[in-house]
């Protein structure tokens, strides 16, 4: 029983880390229709800014100000300079997923070729390992835990009770109605890019620290479990990510537990499949999932 | 009467002119051809496993830098070009189908991990080029393919040297509980049978026989469920995720790590880093071990083989040559081009039909064979008339009927640059208690 | 150029273009994305090698697998085949239903994740990570597999498969099935209002899709004689788009020009980007890496400069009617 509850506790910390990631990328999804395979790249490169940042001797928190910098900066230009042409030219979705994963494949080995193939890891003071009824976390993880909770709540706030949110909501639903009223659709996308590129960054310094080293090669293996997450709780919708990632990272951490621990992403798939059976469009259901046709 | 001989007979004449003077005589070189030769390092340089490619490519170029020091292969100078597999077989057929069409002088191949390996040794094999290749895979324990040659252990062997660390090791009581933690990867497939047969067969209690899925963004829960069962030690492999795996095992346990054991893949700077990037150098260096096909890292060869990777690192920057002066794949497939070199010479061909079984003759040694250590050594005892054995930067090596060499294991560690270290050694005896016990591979 | 390198170019060449015209008849025509297609391929391959592969004790006994019947070809490709198609059922009756496109791609992008992470982790099922080596292709015991007449024997059973799928493939395209394919993908509305059915035409053309990748995966393994999971992840899905839009969706030429360019052309061709460029020898990872960026350089290039492929659909205007 001991080890449910310690894997409780250590889903907390997984669902934090697809959290703070999958609540970005399903974001660039909802507002800009974009499904961008090269966010587990951008988290990468992020997670490299940080670290060397971190090397140079700034203490972790404050080299994840960094990454989530580098994440921002990255995003608006890879949208500015190679998505935002191609969707002016009036290329299909599907015409863009392809742009966004040559996108990934360039990304990943400019990477190689520049940083090497060695793994980077960050310096962190893990803190007193905190030990409750089971549960057994380090601070650090623990800190971990409240920076997801404060982005979450810092989004929530954002979509439900700003202008900028509202305007983000609006260009989501409808962005010829959301234009015509007024909203500078182009603006609230670009900011949109920052924002959502902020979040991957710092998802890429928490994952870097969650995992303890990471490569240029990561960024694949980060991808899939955000976009399980997202496609969870309906794609598009930032609670639905958060949900998704809830279930994701607290099942992966039981059925580690429960069953064979080799085992334990394809239990989260697995739930995935079941949900795509029974309600496809995700749990939270974005308005126009569905399709017209009957 | 003609005044002149008939074409037939002046031609027939100039024949046998012109092969008296190629035939083998030992001061010509004719037989060995000219031009340049090239090396094929035959490995994955981009994905996943981008770290393998450059170490094969180290020892390719140290070798070559002492094979043309000492004047070439006949006069003929090697060099080394990396051609990529990506990582995964059916990007590998056309690599090594586009490196055999484009290069009439390819002299050998070295790298064909486990990551593409079956299909890579048929294609190398049919052309008839030796290959020393880096992987494990039980597969290739019988192999029929004549021109493949393994110089590392196969990996069911690797996990009886590990058993063989746990219970006889130096410095330590034997362990009486064991935990496997391996990953769900091609290599890792081939310990685990093994390792459990034979310690079932000991009597050794397995504490938790861990499959973890590599890759993964952690181990907690994991690494929880293995602390419950009490180990003694971790016998693992784990490449890629060791680093993550042994964190959590530092964290959870109060700050103490659980002595581990490492196959010999672990030997390895990229594992190396992970690992003490983890816990710590004071840790790593009081708790890891490892198992390697015996290694010698000293001697007349092994200096050689350290002043051409130095060369090499300059001549070559950017290759960080040096870096892997003490890592067994550089060593070993350095040791390969040698023995390919000197088979050639010997066989005085640069047909792989003729110096493909050369290379056998020259690691093994027939009796009352000289022993060399360098290239050039060998060039100069193959021209007094003598047979060799090259015993290299690696050490002596013993090619079974299947061209995999068996030299028993030693026990190692690393030291704080990553090098290895050898502490100890399991006697023949002791080898083959478990080796019984596991059932032959 | 040698033989062997030149059958390799033609295999690889006949089965892409196999996959890509399979990706077409589900994308190109029918406007499904099928971000698993490579699942497809894979299931082929798998299920070629259990066929013809003798029981997993054999060899030495060190791979487990399911099957090992040892059956002559051409069994296993047709099985390969089959079992592409079957597979096609019940993931299309799960996605086909009523969801806009791009969820359809993505819940298919992580259907095959998720199949090849089971596949990697069931080890007794396929073997595992390792996957399945030594797969005897077909003839292997009458023709030597490693002489040039053998390669070329397989090009030859090769290519009047491309034919036979080219076939298909152009008469689907250009019967009244393929034109209600078409009115589905361009207006589903007005399809369903003049009375087609458009799940049972997806549903239809999802499998005659999964069949024709089914093959495709059995030919491959067949030559190359390995099936592992590293050789399907779901990058392999989005470079055969790349090819299917960069050739011309659509339309079965567009869709074997893609195959040329995009997994044989580009691919390949960046292998000979030269290792040394005079006096200088970049470092170990440096020209590796780059030939992937060239990949990606070339893609987006050609959807920016030609994105309605190099041979685009023909739109078929009737005389008469409106413009």
């Amino acid at each position: 029983m001991d080890l449910y509850v310690a894997a409780l506790g250590f889903g907390l910390i997984s669902v934090s880390v697809i959290a703070i990631a999958a609540v970005g990328f399903t974001m660039q999804f909802g507002i800009t229709n974009m499904i961008n395979l090269a966010y587990g790249e951008v988290m990468m490169v992020s997670g490299y800014a940080a670290f060397y940042v971190n090397r140079a001797g700034v203490n972790i928190w404050v080299s994840m100000i960094a990454g989530a910098l580098a994440g921002a900066v990255l995003s608006f230009l890879l949208n500015r300079f190679l998505y935002a042409p191609f969707q002016r030219k009036g290329t299909n979705l599907i015409g863009m997923v392809i742009v966004s994963l040559a996108a990934s494949l360039m990304i990943a080995n400019v990477m190689l070729a520049i940083v090497g193939y060695y793994s980077a890891s960050y310096v962190v003071d893990q803190g007193p390992l905190v030990r409750s009824n089971g549960l057994v976390l380090t601070t650090a993880q623990i800190a971990i835990i409240v920076v997801a909770v404060i982005l979450m709540l810092a989004i929530h706030l954002l979509l439900r009770y700003t202008r900028l949110g509202k305007a983000m909501r609006a260009t989501a639903a409808n962005p010829t109605l959301a234009r015509n009223c007024g909203i500078p659709t182009q603006r609230v996308i670009d900011v949109v890019w920052l924002i959502t590129g902020a979040l991957c960054g710092v998802a890429g310094v928490v994952a870097g620290m969650n995992s303890e080293n990471f490569t240029v090669s990561s960024g694949a293996g980060y991808l899939i479990e955000i976009i399980a997450a997202a496609v969870l709780g309906g794609a598009g919708q930032p609670y639905g990510a958060m949900i998704g990632a809830l279930i994701i990272g607290m099942l992966t951490e039981l059925s580690a537990a429960a069953i064979a621990p080799e085992y334990k992403e394809v239990v989260a798939f697995g739930i995935l499949v079941l949900v795509m059976v029974l309600r496809p469009q995700g749990l939270l259901a974005k308005r126009g999932a569905l399709a017209a046709a009957g | 009467m003609r005044g002149y001989l008939p074409f037939k007979v002046v031609s027939a004449v100039g024949a046998i002119l012109l092969l008296a003077a190629c035939g083998g005589g030992s001061s010509s070189n004719a037989g060995l051809g000219s031009g340049p030769l090239l090396v094929g390092v035959l490995a994955p340089f981009s994905g996943a496993d981008a770290s393998f490619g450059p170490r094969y490519l180290a020892g390719c170029y140290a070798a070559a830098l002492s094979i043309n020091g000492a004047g070439g292969i006949g006069g003929r100078q090697v060099s080394c070009q990396q051609f990529d597999t990506r990582g995964e077989p059916a990007d590998a057929v056309p690599a090594a189908n586009a490196m055999i069409a484009s290069n009439s002088n390819l002299m050998g191949a070295v790298g064909c991990t486990s990551d593409e390996a079956s299909t890579v040794v048929p294609i190398l094999d049919r052309s008839h080029i030796p290959m020393f290749c880096m992987t494990g895979q039980s597969e290739f324990n019988k192999t029929s393919a004549k021109y493949f040659h393994r110089l590392v252990p196969p990996d069911s062997f690797d996990a009886y040297a590990m058993i063989g660390s746990a219970l006889f090791g130096p410095n330590h009581a034997p362990y009486k509980r064991i935990a496997l933690v391996f990953g769900d990867d091609i290599g890792s497939q081939n310990f685990v049978g093994p390792a459990v047969a034979a310690l079932k067969k000991l009597g050794v209690t397995i504490a938790i026989n861990q499959a973890i899925h590599l890759g993964a963004a952690s181990y907690r829960t994991e690494v929880a469920a293995m602390l419950l069962t009490h180990p003694d030690v971790i016998l693992t492999e784990t490449i890629g995720s060791a680093g993550t795996y042994m964190k959590e095992v530092k964290q959870q346990n109060g700050g103490n790590v659980i002595p581990f054991i490492g196959t010999s893949a672990t030997i390895d700077p990229v594992w190396f880093q992970q690992v003490v990037d983890a816990i710590g150098m004071t840790d790593f260096l009081a708790n890891y071990t490892a198992v390697d096909l015996r290694l010698s890292l000293s001697g007349a060869g092994y200096d050689e083989f350290v002043t051409q990777l130095t060369a090499a690192d300059s001549k070559f920057g950017g290759s960080n040559a040096l870096t892997y002066k003490g890592k067994s794949p550089t060593v070993h497939l350095y040791d390969g081009i040698i023995l390919t070199a000197l088979a050639m010479v010997a066989a005085n061909s640069s047909d792989p039909t003729v110096y493909n079984p050369k290379i056998f003759d020259i690691a093994n040694g027939v009796s009352g064979a000289t022993v060399v250590n360098t290239f050039q050594d060998g060039v100069a005892a193959l021209k007094a008339g003598k047979s060799i054995r090259y015993v290299g930067a690696a050490g002596e090596n013993n090619f079974n009927q299947w061209n995999n060499s068996q030299q028993g294991y030693n026990l190692v560690t690393m030291d704080k640059d990553g090098n290895e270290q050898v502490i100890g050694q399991l006697s023949e005896a002791q080898t083959q208690q478990i080796i019984d016990a596991g059932g032959n591979a | 150029m040698n033989s062997y390198y030149a059958a390799t170019l033609l295999v690889y060449a006949g089965v892409d273009i196999i996959a890509c015209l399979a990706l077409n008849l589900q994308f190109g025509v029918s406007g499904i994305v099928n971000f698993s297609f490579i699942v497809f391929q894979a299931v082929g391959a798998y299920t070629a090698a259990v066929l013809s592969m003798p029981p997993d004790t054999a060899n030495g006994g060190y791979q487990t697998y399911v099957g090992g019947f040892q059956l002559p070809f051409p069994i296993p490709w047709i099985g390969g085949a089959l079992a592409g198609g079957l597979l096609a059922i019940p993931v299309g009756l799960v996605v086909l239903r009523k969801l806009r496109s791009d969820y359809q791609a993505i819940s298919l992008l992580v259907l095959s994740v998720i199949a090849n992470s089971v596949i990697t982790n069931v080890r007794p099922f396929l073997n595992g990570a390792a996957g399945i080596a030594q797969v005897p292709g077909p003839f292997a015991d009458q023709v030597n597999p490693l002489t040039p007449s053998y390669q070329l024997l397989y090009v030859g059973l090769t290519v009047p498969c491309v034919l036979l799928v080219w076939l298909v493939a152009s008469r689907i395209v250009n019967s009244p099935f393929g034109r209600s394919l078409r009115a589905m993908r361009e207006h589903e509305l007005a399809a369903t209002a003049i009375g087609k059915n458009p799940v049972q035409l997806k549903m239809t053309i999802f499998i005659v899709g999964g069949v024709i990748g089914g093959l495709s995966g059995a030919i491959l393994v067949g030559f190359i004689a390995v099936v592992a999971p590293s050789i399907w992840l779901y990058p392999e899905t989005i470079i055969l788009f790349a090819a299917v839009i960069v050739g011309g969706r659509g339309n079965n030429v567009g869709a074997i020009l893609g195959a040329l360019l995009v997994p044989v052309g580009f691919e390949e061709a960046t292998r000979l980007i030269p290792p040394t460029i005079g006096e200088w020898v970049p470092p170990p990872n440096l020209i590796p890496a780059m030939q992937w960026v060239a990949i990606g350089l070339l893609i987006i290039g050609f959807l920016w400069f030609r994105p309605q492929g190099v041979r685009p659909e023909t739109r078929r205007v009737f005389e008469g009617g409106p413009e």
